[in-house]
């Protein structure tokens, strides 16, 4: 079974065509850009514009990039798995997905390490402690092994086909962690406080006006910023694939001509007997 | 502003974090495009 399905050589070409109008350079900085300059406002509305929390003061301004990057983690891999799944059907099977379910993959483990290790400078003077063996804790380090793994196993299979497929495989099964990590707080009794923005499944905010723009504002820049690293990513990993090609044919000539010089050489040892 | 190390340390960590990952992108994305244009392959 090959790497592309060729049945489904038309959808690849859309797809290219697609990147091509799309992943432009100059599209892409104007993306960078504004994910500078969202990340940048975001600063200004957490640190300063937004007031401390009544009961946790200035520590609570750590949630305007702790939610965020944890929303972006769920996000990067529901990507690596939606992407996953289409190229495990044959019909919507194309190397571009593999592509995209990686990129998003190593991205959701970058956002996820950062909503762990800014959970635990949150937890330190609120709680008394950087780590708990709490519920919401646990899963989400567990989330952050199973996407390790998955990136680990890439590294362990030449075959690009093979490689695809079990690693597509391994992103769905590491998934079903993402709504045990979100429901955690409600399954379990936990020191993690429950949803700021959701709660009992629609959409009910129980924090002030500011503070709630600059949490909204923090998910957008967030965005902003995984499209463009999820953009520049994908974009390295198909010249990556061009240049493991182009490794694959120089050693596939370098033994063609190995094998020239042993015949020519046992031509002239016959001749010489 | 209380805890101020810790807020900041969350922040700065953030940032540095993520123009880290894009640096190291862009650096990777040059060496790359430089490997492919030139032909040669990375040792």
């Amino acid at each position: 079974m090959s790497y592309t399905n060729s049945g489904k050589r038309e959808d690849g070409a859309r797809v290219a065509s697609l990147e091509h109008r799309l992943l432009t350079e100059r599209n892409l900085r104007v993306l960078g850009g504004l994910a500078v300059l969202g990340l940048a406002v975001l600063a200004v509305l957490g640190l300063s514009v937004a007031p401390p929390d009544r009961y946790q003061g200035d520590a609570q301004r750590l949630m305007y990039v702790h939610v965020p990057t944890a929303m972006m983690g769920f996000t990067a891999f529901a990507v690596t798995t939606a992407a996953s799944g289409l190229y495990l059907w044959r019909r919507t099977r194309n190397a571009h997905w593999d592509r995209l379910a990686v990129s998003s993959a190593e991205l959701g483990v970058v956002f996820t390490t950062l909503t762990l290790g800014l959970g635990m400078l949150w937890g330190k003077p609120i709680w008394g402690e950087y780590w708990t063996w709490d519920a919401r804790l646990v899963t989400t380090a567990v989330l952050l092994f199973l996407y390790l793994g998955y990136l680990a196993l890439r590294r362990m299979i030449a075959d690009p086909g093979t490689r695809a497929r079990r690693s597509a495989l391994a992103a769905i099964v590491a998934f079903a962690d993402v709504p045990i990590v979100y429901f955690s707080v409600d399954w379990w009794r936990s020191l993690h406080q429950k949803g700021t923005l959701v709660n009992g499944g629609r959409f009910d905010p129980q924090i002030h006006g500011t503070m709630l723009l600059a949490l909204l504002w923090g998910f957008g820049a967030m965005g902003v910023a995984y499209v463009y690293l999820l953009a520049r990513r994908y974009l390295l990993v198909e010249m990556e694939e061009g240049i493991e090609e182009r490794m694959l044919d120089v050693a596939i000539a370098e033994r063609l001509a190995e094998a020239e010089l042993d015949q020519a050489a046992s031509v002239v040892e016959t001749e010489v007997v | 502003m209380e805890n101020a190390n810790y807020v900041f340390t969350g922040w700065v960590m953030t940032g540095v974090v993520l123009c880290g990952y894009a640096l190291r992108i862009a650096f990777r994305t040059r060496r790359a495009a430089r490997s492919l244009g030139s032909g040669s392959v990375p040792q």
